[in-house]
This record gives C-alpha cells, sequence and structure tokens, in this order.
C-alpha cells in the first residue's frame, strides 16, 4: 500500500564525499517497504515533481534510510534540511525484488549509486541467513561506496568483490567483469539482482542471461506521479510500455528491451 | 458539484490509481485518461521534463482503448465516490460521436469531455483545435449522440481562440475546459538530442497558468457556457484567480504530481477564503475581474 505520509529527517550521515544516507521517521501508519521499493519525496524546493529514492533500508515501524547523492537542485535541498526538519513522503511505491528461492545463489551487482537500492535487499538477506556475493563497482577506489553494503563475513555467507575502472582497488574493470566469474564458480542456480546506470544494467544482464540466470534489473526514469497515472515513466518490455513506478521499478531483465536494441 | 475542482485529464489515470491518496468528498469531478476507439502505447520514452515553473509531457495518449475502458476502467473510477467525467478522442467527427454514445450511454458517466487539444499527436496540417469549423463539426457529431453533458477541451495554441469557443458553443457544447497544454522542448546539452523521445511535449504546471488565465478571461467575455479553467492551478489562490477571470471551475493536474490530494487543500483554501470574504458561493466571485475593470 502507498500513503502519504510526512516524514521527519532523524539524521543525516555522510557516507562519501556528495553522498548521504539519511534516517526518516514517518510515523507507525507508513507500511514496511519491501526490498527494491521506492518512495517518492517532496524536497523542500520550489520544483514541479517529487523525487523518487531507493529505499535503502527499513529501520523499525516507519522508520527507514534513502541513500540520497546529491546531483541538481532537489538533492541538493534535501540534503541541506536540518535534522529533525519534515518533509512529505508518497510510498513505499514499486513491486520490488523477488527474493532468491532455496537453493538459489543470491548475486548482487552494484554500479555506482546503485549500491542504494541494494541495501535493504542485502540487509535482509543476511537477517535471513542466506548466502550472497556482492560485486561492487566504482571509477576508482575514492568512489567506492563503503559501509552501504555489508561487508564480508568470516563464515562467508557474504563474499564482497570489487571493480574499479582504474584499478585503485580490486579488478581493473567494470563490475560486470565481476558478473560472469562469480556465475561460473558453481553450477548452483543464481539469481542477479543489478541495480546502477542503464548501460551497466544492460550488460551485466546481458551476461546473466547468457549464463542462464534469472536476472532482476532496478531501473531509473524521470517520474511525475509515481504510483502508474501519467504513463510518463514507462520503460520498453517485449510486451510493450509499462510503468517503471507501478509495474516496477525493478523488472525482470529477460523482459526488458535496453535502448539501442530492436523490439522483440 | 460538491466543489468547483475537477482532477485533469491525464493526471489521475482511470482514477483507481489516486484510491487512498485522495479525499474524493473534496473532489468536484475526475476526468480520466483521454481514452481513443483503438489502445495507443503511446510515444517513445523520455516522455518527461522538468522546466522552470513546469513540466513537459509527450506521453502521446497512451490508454487501454474504448473496450477495456467501458469494462474496467469506468466501473472502478465510479466507485472511487466522485462523479466520473469522460475524456475522449478520435481521428474524424464520426470516431468523436461513437466514443460520446459509447460513454454517454453509462450511467457511471457524468459527463463527456471531448479532447481536440492534445498536441502529442500528428495530425491534418491545420489541427481541430486552430479551426472553428473543424471544431464545430467534431461538437455537433458528439452533440448529437449523447444527452450527457458535453464539455469541450479547447487548446492554447491556437491563432484565434475565442473564435474556435464560440464555434464549440454553437455546436452545443455544455461548457469549455480552458485549456491544455502549450507545445514545447527541452535540449541535453551533453548528447545534443531532445530530452524528450517525441522531441516535443506539452508544457503543463506554474509556467501555463498565465496564458491559460488570460485565454479564460478572453473567452469569458464571448461565450455564455460555463468554463473551467485549467493550468498551473496549485492553491486556492489559483483558483480563485479563474474564478474572477470568469470561469465557473478549474482542472487540477500538474500539482496532484506533489500533493495527489491537492483537491482537498485548495478547497479548504475557498472556504476559508469565502468565510474570510463573506461570500456564499463561488459563483460570487465568477468573472469578478472582468465587473471591476469595466
Ligand atoms: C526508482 C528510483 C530509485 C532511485 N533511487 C535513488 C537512490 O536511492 N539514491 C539516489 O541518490 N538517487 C536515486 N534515484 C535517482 C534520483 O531520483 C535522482 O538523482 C534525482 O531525482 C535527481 O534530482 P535533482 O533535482 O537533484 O536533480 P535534477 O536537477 O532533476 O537532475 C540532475 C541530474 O540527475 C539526472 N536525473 C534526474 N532524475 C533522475 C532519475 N530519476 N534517475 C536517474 N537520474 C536522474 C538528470 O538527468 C540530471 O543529469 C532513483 C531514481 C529512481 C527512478
Ligand atoms: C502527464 C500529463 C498527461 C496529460 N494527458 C492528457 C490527456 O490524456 N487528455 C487531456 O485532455 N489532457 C491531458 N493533459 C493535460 C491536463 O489535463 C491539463 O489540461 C494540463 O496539464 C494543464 O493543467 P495543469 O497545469 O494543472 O497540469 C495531460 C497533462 C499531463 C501533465
Ligand atoms: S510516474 Fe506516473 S506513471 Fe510512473
Amino acid at each position: 500500500m502507498t500513503i502519504q505520509a510526512t516524514a521527519r529527517l532523524e539524521r543525516a550521515t555522510r557516507v562519501r564525499a556528495e553522498d548521504f544516507l539519511c534516517a526518516f521517521d514517518a510515523g507507525g501508519a507508513f507500511p514496511d517497504a519491501r526490498p527494491g521499493q521506492f518512495v517518492h519525496v517532496r524536497t523542500p524546493a520550489d520544483l514541479t515533481l517529487r523525487r523518487p529514492f531507493s529505499v535503502a533500508a527499513v529501520t523499525g515501524r516507519g522508520r527507514f534510510e534513502l541513500l540520497v547523492r546529491k546531483r541538481g537542485e532537489g538533492t541538493a535541498a534535501l540534503l541541506s534540511l536540518p535534522e529533525g526538519a519534515e518533509v512529505s513522503v508518497l510510498g513505499p511505491s514499486g513491486n520490488g525484488f523477488g527474493l532468491p528461492e532455496p537453493g538459489e545463489r543470491a548475486v548482487l551487482v552494484a554500479g555506482g549509486i546503485g549500491v542504494a537500492g541494494l541495501r535493504h535487499l542485502s540487509r535482509t538477506l543476511a537477517r535471513d541467513g542466506r548466502r550472497q556475493v556482492v560485486l561492487v563497482g566504482a571509477p576508482t577506489a575514492t568512489a567506492l561506496l563503503d559501509g552501504v553494503l555489508p561487508g564480508p563475513t568470516t563464515d562467508g555467507a557474504v563474499r564482497v568483490e570489487v571493480a574499479t575502472d582504474d584499478g585503485s582497488r580490486g579488478l581493473r574493470g567494470t563490475v560486470c567483469d565481476l558478473v560472469g566469474r562469480a556465475l561460473e564458480e558453481t553450477d548452483a542456480p543464481a539469481r542477479v539482482y543489478c541495480c546502477g546506470p542503464q548501460a551497466m544494467l544492460r550488460s551485466a544482464a546481458g551476461i546473466a542471461l547468457a549464463a542462464g540466470a534469472r536476472c532482476e534489473a532496478l531501473v531509473e526514469e524521470v517520474m511525475a506521479c509515481g504510483i502508474g497515472a501519467c504513463r510518463g515513466c514507462v520503460v520498453r518490455t517485449r510486451t510493450g510500455y509499462r510503468a517503471a513506478c507501478a509495474d516496477g521499478p525493478v523488472f525482470d531483465a529477460a523482459e526488458l528491451v535496453f535502448d539501442g536494441e530492436e523490439r522483440a | 458539484m460538491r466543489t468547483p475542482i475537477m482532477l485533469a485529464s491525464g493526471t489521475v489515470g482511470y482514477g483507481g490509481e489516486l484510491s487512498g491518496l485522495c479525499d474524493f468528498s473534496s473532489v468536484g469531478a475526475i476526468v480520466t485518461k483521454t481514452v481513443t476507439e483503438a489502445p495507443r502505447d503511446g510515444n517513445r520514452p523520455p516522455r518527461l521534463a522538468e522546466t522552470p515553473g513546469g513540466l513537459l509531457n509527450a506521453i502521446g495518449l497512451e490508454n487501454v482503448g474504448i473496450e477495456r475502458f467501458l469494462d474496467e476502467k469506468l466501473p472502478a473510477a465510479a466507485a472511487l465516490g466522485a462523479p466520473v467525467v469522460v475524456s475522449v478522442a478520435g481521428d474524424s467527427p464520426a470516431a468523436f460521436a461513437r466514443l460520446a454514445r459509447r460513454v454517454g450511454e453509462r450511467p457511471e458517466t457524468a459527463a463527456v469531455e471531448i479532447n481536440i487539444s492534445c498536441p502529442n499527436v500528428e495530425r491534418a496540417r491545420r489541427p481541430v483545435w486552430d479551426d472553428p469549423d473543424a471544431t464545430a463539426a467534431v461538437v455537433a457529431a458528439a452533440r448529437a449522440a449523447t444527452g450527457k453533458p458535453l464539455l469541450v477541451k479547447l487548446s492554447p495554441n491556437t491563432a484565434d481562440a475565442l473564435s474556435v469557443a464560440e464555434a464549440a458553443q454553437r455546436a452545443g457544447a455544455d461548457a469549455l475546459v480552458v485549456a491544455n497544454t502549450l507545445p514545447g522542448m527541452r535540449i541535453d546539452i551533453e548528447t545534443g538530442r531532445p530530452a524528450l523521445g517525441n522531441a516535443t511535449g506539452g508544457l503543463s504546471g506554474r509556467a501555463l497558468m498565465p496564458v491559460n488565465l488570460a485565454l479564460v478571461w478572453r473567452i469569458a467575455a464571448g461565450v455564455s457556457i460555463p468554463l473551467a479553467g485549467s493550468g498551473g492551478v496549485a492553491t486556492a489562490e489559483d483558483a480563485l484567480e479563474y474564478l474572477m477571470a470568469g470561469a465557473s471551475a478549474v482542472q487540477v493536474g500538474t500539482a496532484l504530481f506533489l500533493d495527489p490530494d491537492a483537491a482537498t487543500t485548495i478547497a479548504e483554501g475557498l472556504r476559508r477564503r469565502m468565510a474570510h470574504d463573506g461570500v456564499r458561493s463561488v459563483a460570487e466571485y465568477k468573472g469578478m475581474a472582468g465587473r471591476m475593470s469595466t
């Protein structure tokens, strides 16, 4: 259920240069978000539209975190709010990720700020005692968002691999280079969860699908209503246009038609 | 209407999308997404681009088509509790007539809104909305096809809006919606490409309001049927400006993207304002600006 509520900014913690983990309390009536769902935030800027953000964690009844990267006017205004300030939130919205089935390996693939969309999933898997492989990519070591996704555990339940374009940490290359390797390790069925820029989704999904894995991709589109009413945020799928806000933002990657691909 | 506040076509889907997010007792009427005879996919994405004070959209009339609309969407809209105005568009007077008849036959339909003004659909060289004769032909055909109240939604993108409005009135319109969006564009300077997949789209929101307010002012002086102002209404004060310019109601669209319950805020604001002004009916505001300037 999606509702409109007033949320209080409890804390904004800088994770890296312009990325902040913001903790909100929207009150007990605000439903818990599932991993992959988002909230549509009315920023304090004088803008025409709200701004969508993945729920990065649920920390209690009506309490959640957003990882916000400063991009333009809306995010700048949001990040300039003092602690205790109130904003209107509409959510939790969208479909969210499907959880892996018993015996299925979870492979999380995050590019850049995409870690935001996977944090809630990763924490949920860890809580449920599920094994996960976390693959993270960034241009350089300093751009990596350490601490947003869980670190590796000694029992191997959480394994983390890193790729940087300049090789300053982990593999020199892209996070997509890690996907193929992670899938080849065993024959166990895998479910790949991708979140990041379009080019990364397209390439990671291509590798995952070619390896026979199921793949879910979280897509980002400019949104107006955020509830499926305006048809502004559509993405191309094999069965026609679907609304990223209401039918997504998580899609079965096999269904998506990426930019430049012919429509089936 | 319980309140003079309507929810504009294309911004509330078929109504059900707002269920639980909007107090429909504050809504005078919901106008459903424009429906055509055949389902339409709409334009290629991206379909939205924000501009200072406004929004560009190039949805391209994506809709489920009249059959699914009548089967699924209309009953669901009616169940919300506000009167339902059904917006229709066709590519000929006969198509408008068929659509008006189909939706007009249904008890759930409170009124029919004729959309001759969507800027996202290619038409003949001289679009219907800019041509009094073509407008009259469409309105007359729809008029003959239904006894339900008939609203005609005009475009601000016309050389002589008053002539089009007069033609619609003569052809049997019961009310006019003034008006739809203006054509606009943004370019992504990094790629040099238009921000919208369709290159151009319709400008809505606050940036549109002075344009459509001037149209209401001008058209109100020349026609006798009621007008609903549309374009940028977000607050009770905005609604009042339209009423004072000569409208009897307003439609709220883009403002719903910031607050799906904007109708409640606006209705409450209007009530406070009326109490303050000692006014009993919003009709007392109607055309006040015109009376005062003459
Ligand atoms: C489902 C979903 C989940 C998201 N989750 C997060 C998140 O967890 N953390 C986060 O920091 N951001 C997230 N985003 C992106 C976020 O919505 C945009 O960064 C934000 O809207 C930019 O607003 P602005 O006013 O600061 O920038 P604007 O001035 O609007 O734009 C600045 C730049 O950001 C780009 N941009 C605008 N809207 C989007 C968008 N919807 N997606 C991607 N880029 C955009 C523009 O093209 C432009 O280059 C998500 C988007 C979606 C659709
Ligand atoms: C996303 C979007 C979709 C729209 N679709 C339609 C439509 O299908 N039919 C129509 O008559 N008007 C449509 N409109 C126009 C609105 O109904 C309204 O007239 C216009 O946006 C101006 O009002 P506003 O500034 O309050 O939004 C659409 C507007 C938007 C923003
Ligand atoms: S943002 Fe309106 S349909 Fe998705």
